[in-house]
């Protein structure tokens, strides 16, 4: 074919495709946040829509059950919470709450959920929580997920529809890693990653899930652990900040106790390492190659140090909870009293 | 810059317009490749542009002092000897700086603690730029052929740049040799001739291959299960480890017919990288099948150096394992690819021990028989020798073959979509090249609006079917 022809063949086909695909170029680019790409985007999406072109790609879409919703309704969810909460003690809402001590007969549900980084965390966790014997441990991660995208996966709906009518009594939650990403506003508009207008977002959001966590009887604790360091080359960002709106919005929420794995998986400077000696002082991988998600060891050793966080909670005597000492972390590890805005360096 | 991706569409509607109109003007079509190779390059990151610009300078002053060196007759002297030596230690110092430092060290200091020896290391977090491994070896590759005397013309600075840096081969391969490559630069492509129906099926095939198939097994099994072995059963674990066989084939062939794909609509054509390795009845013809650029470099540059199979027995087997131990090596710093090395090295050496004991010897079974138990025995080890190649650590790989033989465990994942994945990736190689030949000759005989057509189709069913991200080539890591 000649060359001439093919760039028309070549620009007729990326049209017609760019045309049909446009929801789904609109999805990507406003989660990238691509300034003048993402209002070509724009353009282009609603052209299609006008046209009713997008129809050939939600029927696919529709078909193969992807893409789904598109708005994160928390205003409703909240207020279905909120009739349920009638009934529960305000006073008894602002304590951290006292849950009975597990044991072998009465095992305590846990539940451990979040992004992909939760993946080798909660195997682990349900794996070593299993072994204690004292808890019924259930895994719920969800790749690529955060708080950001509720169109490519709804987290607070999720909670409120899939985890919490299980009731469980203890939560560990981690989220963070995929969000250091554009976000639609409440107005339609695209907020610009880890910007102001970006941070207020992700606070509401973070904050109103964390409502949504409380229990009606205040019989329910949700671990909420920040993301750990991010190591060079992974292009996250943001964790550092998204750490100090989770911890800063669990001060005024005792149902919620943040866990600071920073300290867990960085060096005395607080900065990213990949090797860090257990409690045998061995030094042993923590991540996976790509500097982001734990390796086997790495989500032992954050699972130790979890449930040594629940155990100040909660009487954990009757289970068998104390580490092997290449699987924990040293004992003068400790998470950070307050975490500062943002560090330094951070990825 | 990524194949997949709007931004690479844009980028090469541009250059495939620019090229063909300033093909005829040979100066200013190179400046325009080159130019187009370093948007490619920089878009990553603009400061890999100095350490390619420093590759491209060196490696052609040390290609042209090394031909001045040679006799008028081309024969190589001390000098051009000493010359050689000094480019491929300069090169791989590059390479070992970026890739093995902080191996070396860590390594070092790990052993010193493990005496008791306490050491502040200077792990210095080197983060390594995209494709290095690909352009060091082409370049070491062209400085070796004029020290040998096999090309006997050195590239200008300008033909050189273009070469090292040509943005389709430039991130992950085929490694291309001057020799390849070159002659195409003076050429002058037909624009009324264009294989665009090849060039099609290959990026359409290449694009499937990444972002579906590849996307869907990672996601589906490999990585959570190689990310915890421990909860999983053995059927899960047996089909993480094909499923990443299947992965890392389509993820990196996928790559390479793309990269050809593109290449060829802009004249040039590559090398072949991949011959539907999974139908190999031996593990010589597997590595003849597999990367295939980069074991002809290995053979050529190693192995024969080395001293290939013109020594004692063995030698030769000592030559084919320490060839896949550093193979296994460029691959990456860790312990993890030395034993993936030394997996094939070790069964590469068998096997030419056992055709020598059996020469001449039959079984007394059907070929066909015979056949796919050389198939299967093949197929399994390589399978098995991928396991230390995903897989973090040593221990972890070990963790996760040990599952094989779990009495329990999850089976999550595991779907009958899965195995019909699995299954037909594997049949697939055993289709006849005729069939997609056949195919790109109907393809080519379409009207360009029906073309069109296809085309818009196979990009849209590629989106919806792919995940929501397109996830980084496998080999852009090495």
């Amino acid at each position: 074919m000649p060359a001439g022809l093919i760039i028309v063949v070549i620009v007729a086909a990326l049209c017609v495709a760019g045309l049909v695909d446009a929801d789904s170029t609109l999805r990507k680019s406003n989660a990238k946040g691509d300034g003048w790409r993402n209002e070509i985007a724009k353009t282009v999406a609603s052209v299609t829509d006008t046209l009713h072109i997008n129809f050939f790609r939600s029927s696919i879409d529709s078909a193969l059950g992807k893409n789904q919703g598109t708005k994160i309704d928390v205003e409703e969810l909240l207020r279905q919470q909120a009739e349920a909460e009638i009934a529960a003690s305000a006073e008894a809402a602002k304590k951290v709450p006292e849950l009975p001590a597990p044991t072998p007969a009465t095992p305590m549900k846990i539940w451990v959920g979040g992004d992909s980084i939760t993946q080798t965390f909660g195997i682990s966790f349900q794996r070593i929580t299993q072994s204690t014997g004292i808890f019924t441990p259930t895994l719920d991660y969800h790749i690529s997920t955060g708080l950001s995208r509720p169109d490519y996966y709804n987290w607070p709906e999720h909670l409120v529809k899939d985890v919490l009518p299980t009731n469980p009594s203890i939560l560990v939650i981690m989220f963070g890693a995929n969000d250091g990403q554009n976000m639609i506003g409440a107005n339609g508009k695209v907020l610009e990653r880890t910007s102001e207008p970006w941070m207020t977002e992700y606070r509401r959001r973070v904050a109103a899930t964390m409502d949504l966590l409380k229990s009606p009887d205040n019989q329910r604790i949700t671990i909420w652990c920040g993301p750990p360091p991010m190591g060079p080359g992974t292009k996250t960002r943001g964790m550092d900040q998204m750490s100090y709106i989770y911890w800063s919005e669990a001060q005024s929420r005792p149902w919620i106790q943040y866990f600071d794995t920073w300290p867990f998986f960085s060096d005395a400077n607080f900065v990213f390492a990949a090797s860090l000696p257990n409690a045998d002082g061995v030094v042993r991988g923590m991540r996976q190659k790509d500097n982001i998600h734990f390796s086997t060891v790495g989500g032992d050793r954050l699972s130790w140090a979890v449930i040594d966080r629940i155990g100040k909670l909660v009487d954990l005597s009757a289970g068998k909870v104390t580490p092997p000492a290449g699987q924990a972390p040293p004992a003068s590890l400790v998470e950070r009293s307050e975490i500062p805005p943002s560090m330094p360096g951070a990825e | 810059m990524l194949f997949p991706t709007v931004d690479f569409a844009v980028f090469f509607l541009v250059v495939f317009t620019g090229s063909w109109l300033l093909r005829p003007h040979k100066i200013a079509w190179r400046w325009f490749i080159l130019a187009s190779s370093f948007v490619f390059y920089g878009w990553w990151d603009w400061n890999y542009l100095v350490l390619l610009s420093l590759s491209i300078g060196i490696n052609w002053f040390l290609g042209l002092a090394v031909f001045r060196s040679l006799t008028p007759e081309g024969e190589r002297t001390n000098i051009s000897r000493w010359l050689v030596r000094i480019a491929v230690v300069v090169n791989l110092g590059i390479l070992g700086y970026f890739k093995y430092f902080d191996f070396f060290i860590s390594t070092i200091t790990d052993k010193m603690r493990s005496i008791g020896i306490s050491v502040d290391a200077p792990i210095l977090n080197i983060i390594l730029p995209i494709g290095i491994s690909f352009f060091i070896f082409q370049a070491i590759s062209y400085v070796i052929d004029i020290g040998r005397g096999q090309w006997r013309k050195p590239l200008t600075i300008l033909d050189f740049a273009v070469y090292l840096s040509f943005f389709a081969h430039l991130v992950a391969g085929p490694i291309v040799r001057a020799s390849e490559f070159a002659p195409q630069l003076d050429a002058l492509p037909d624009p009324r001739y264009v294989r665009s129906a090849e060039a099609f099926m290959l990026i359409f095939r290449g694009m499937f291959k990444k972002v579906v198939i590849s996307s869907f097994l990672a996601i589906q099994i490999v990585d959570p299960v190689f990310a915890n072995p421990n909860a999983y059963g053995p059927l899960a674990v047996l089909l993480a480890i094909y499923a990443y066989a299947i992965q890392i084939y389509a993820d990196f062939s996928g790559y390479t017919d793309i990269a050809i794909g593109v290449a060829l609509l802009l004249g040039i054509r590559f090398p072949q990288n991949f011959d539907s390795p999974y139908k190999a009845l031996s593990l010589q013809d597997f590595w003849s099948r597999w990367h295939m650029t980069l074991s002809r470099w290995l053979r050529d540059y190693l192995y024969i150096p080395l001293g290939g199979n013109r020594g004692s027995k063995a030698m030769t087997y000592r030559n084919l394992f320490l060839v896949m131990i550093i193979g296994g090596l460029w691959h990456g710093a860790n312990w993890t690819f030395v034993v993936w090395g030394a997996i094939h090295g070790s069964y590469l050496v068998a096997e030419r021990i056992v055709k020598e004991k059996w020469k001449g010897h039959e079984l007394g079974l059907p070929p066909l028989l015979v056949k796919a138990m050389q198939w299967f025995l093949v197929f399994n080890v390589v399978c098995l020798a991928w396991v230390f190649f995903r897989a973090t650590s040593v221990d972890e790989a070990f963790a996760l073959l040990g599952r094989l033989f779990a009495s329990s465990g999850s089976s999550a994942g595991v779907s009958l979509l899965l195995i019909l994945v699995i299954v037909g990736s594997v049949a697939s190689q055993f289709v006849p090249q005729r069939f997609p030949q056949k195919a790109e000759v109907w393809f080519a005989t379409w009207a360009p609006a029906l073309q069109i057509a296809a085309l818009a189709g196979g990009l849209v069913l590629v989106d919806a079917l792919g995940p929501e991200g397109i996830a980084p080539f496998i080999y852009f890591q090495f």
